[in-house]
């Protein structure tokens, strides 16, 4: 049996959890290519108009995979760090299932519907019985896993604030979520452009979430989406260390277009970009826009020093 | 012989070149047309230029390119500096206003407002999905209605009453304009209405959330439209500068810019007469199908770019160029 994951989505929050809790089982799998024009245009296919640009993207994925191995891997998560997420991670399950439904397509998941650390434990445990596994291999496995997923966010972290201590360029807080700034067709020519104009790039997601969203009531006490949180608790840790924020966003993104604007009317004193992607490629844009930010920052660097 | 600096803006719709001394005095200055060909364009723009300068003794030290072809001509006249628009045009603008506060600016194919802070750039919007309220807006609106474009702001001051023209979108605009004077609008109040429509939905779309304050300089092929001109004061409540060199305020702009940054490259007004070519093909390596341009001068390949990742890269001989 091979289980295959989508690069999309969900697995950028939680590869090494994923991908070690297969092999700690002994599962075969199998995790599509990084994103590519093949892969958005399929997805594109596939897709309803109204679908944000990830969910297409992750579409694109299971077309790939699908051919390609007997089951696609795709959990339903509804909470994280005890708050809300976005419902296209409860959907997307069948959101799937429905739209590969000629296909026959088979799927493999978790739920986690409810609040608390337990929740998950139980979810991986449902899951690992399914797969036909015994209770212990499935504690033991889910255990190592989650210690491998906290290890690998803990060294990125460190690695990043070492990064924001010891950079003497520009540098430039970029806020996306984390299926947006490690994909490879939307947050990854950001990040490249960025270093291009030598800028540091400093990523949101990778700072720890738990401090993040405990900061992030700094900006807004109310706001309900955990990544969001997550995002915006960066904004208030580092606005005063970093010269700029560059928000990235893909269209249409529900959260984001209200988060987006708090933030714009909230956090003062930074200059902002608001970089909107959607499937077409339009890199000339992108460079214009980003090239000009960079060039604000530096007019404002020399205002500052005059 | 006086050291001179080139700055060439080649945007969608027309190409400036602008020459200035190191007073920043303009020398020479031409305003064309592109038409989709932004190499051909830039030929003739420099034989305009070195026919402006033939006894003048100036000699080319330095070039600057900006604009959405920027980084093609840039290839191809050896340039010091390329620039982005944006930039480009807040240098250009505050060299010659230092006062300025806010820039207003129509083009051809985008629109963007620029706010300036003690003659520092501090923050910019630019037009995203859509050209609706941009000058070619403008153009087929006014071939539409059967009048020159460049008779449209005289048009529109003579309006007592301007016509009220949804202008959120070009294809709207378009069923109410034709709405509009089915059922009897006058021609000059229907293109009141329009130059007011634009400035509506740039209000609303690039200057969104921003600060506008005086004094305020409105450039862009749109800002010979007088009509936009009154439209925009109107509903800024203060007067609007229009520079009579506004229009070359992005070639003027990368022009000082060529001229601060101390680069000299040689130039020659030879590059008119040497034949640049240009191939784009699709490359079959990865799943991305990148788009790559190959710039070719006399045959040689001297630059190329679009291609997102190694696998794509085109081998330049550089023993041949230095």
């Amino acid at each position: 049996m091979k289980i295959g994951i989508p690069r999309a989505l969900l697995y950028y929050k939680n590869e090494k959890l994923w991908t070690t809790f297969f092999d700690e089982l002994g599962v075969e799998y199998i995790i599509s290519p990084e994103t590519n024009k093949e892969i958005v245009n399929a997805g594109a296919n596939l897709a309803i108009d109204e679908t944000c640009l990830p969910t297409k993207i992750l579409l694109g994925h299971i077309d790939w995979l699908k051919d390609k191995c007997d089951m696609v891997f795709l959990p339903r998560v509804a909470t994280a760090h005890g708050y809300g997420m976005c419902t296209k991670f409860l959907a997307q399950t069948d959101l799937v299932s429905n739209t590969f439904r000629e296909h026959k397509l088979k799927l493999v998941f978790y739920n986690i519907d409810k609040r608390g650390t337990k929740a998950e434990y139980k979810a991986f445990k449902k899951m690992g019985k399914f797969l036909g596994f015994k209770r212990s291999q499935i504690k033991f496995a889910f255990f190592t896993a989650k210690q491998a997923q906290l290890y690998y966010e803990m060294f990125r972290t460190q690695n990043q604030e070492r990064i924001l201590q010891e950079s003497k360029k520009n540098k430039v807080l970029v806020l996306a979520h984390a299926y947006n700034i490690a994909d490879a067709f939307i947050g990854e020519p950001i990040v490249r452009a960025l270093k291009q104009l030598d800028c540091e790039p400093i990523i949101a997601e990778y700072c720890d979430a738990k401090t993040c969203i405990k900061a992030s009531t700094e900006i807004s006490k109310t706001l309900p989406w955990a990544y969001n949180k997550h995002l915006v608790g960066a904004v208030s840790l580092l606005k005063d260390k970093v010269d700029g924020i560059v928000i990235l966003t893909t269209f249409p993104c529900g959260p984001d277009s209200m988060v987006n604007e708090m933030i714009m009317h909230k956090v003062k004193n930074v200059p902002i970009l608001v970089l909107t992607m959607d499937a077409q490629d339009a890199t000339a844009g992108i460079e214009t826009r980003l090239e000009s930010y960079v060039d604000i920052i530096n007019f404002k660097k020399e205002r500052e020093n005059e | 012989m006086i050291k001179g600096y080139l700055g060439i803006d080649i945007g969608s719709i027309s190409t400036k070149g602008v020459v200035i001394d190191n007073k920043n005095n303009i020398l020479a200055s031409e305003y064309l047309w592109t038409e989709g060909d932004p190499m051909g364009a830039v030929k003739r723009l420099l034989k305009v230029l070195e026919k402006q300068l033939k006894g003048k003794d100036v000699k080319i030290v330095s070039v600057g390119t900006t604009g959405s072809a920027r980084k093609l001509i840039g290839v191809m006249t050896n340039a010091s500096v390329v620039k982005n628009e944006i930039t480009a045009h807040a240098i250009g603008t505050t060299t010659l206003h230092p006062d300025v506060n806010t820039i207003f600016e129509i083009g051809g194919q985008d629109s963007k407002i620029i706010i300036i802070e003690n003659g520092f750039v501090v923050d910019y919007a630019m037009n995203t999905l859509c050209a609706a309220g941009t000058g070619s807006f403008l153009s087929s609106q006014a071939h539409r209605l059967g009048v020159p474009v460049e008779e449209f702001g005289k048009i529109a001051l003579t309006s007592q009453h301007p016509t009220n023209i949804a202008a959120r979108c070009t294809v709207f605009a378009e069923s109410d304009l034709v709405h509009k004077a089915q059922i009897g609008h006058k021609k000059e109040d229907i293109i009141a209405g329009l130059c007011k429509a634009v400035v509506t939905n740039y209000i609303n779309n690039i200057g969104k959330g921003k600060k506008i304050k005086a004094p305020i300089v409105f450039q862009g092929g749109v800002s010979k439209n007088v009509g936009v001109k009154k439209a925009f004061e109107d509903a800024v409540g203060c007067e609007v500068l229009v520079d009579p060199n506004g229009h070359l305020m992005g070639a003027f702009g990368v022009a000082v810019l060529a001229r601060k940054s101390g680069i000299e490259k040689s130039f020659s007004f030879d590059v008119a007469d040497m034949e640049f070519k240009t191939t784009g093909f699709e490359c079959p390596k990865c799943a991305n199908h990148c788009e790559i341009i190959c710039v070719f001068k006399d045959n040689e390949l001297i630059d190329s770019w679009g291609n997102k990742c190694d696998n794509g890269a085109v081998k330049i001989n550089r023993r041949n160029n230095g």
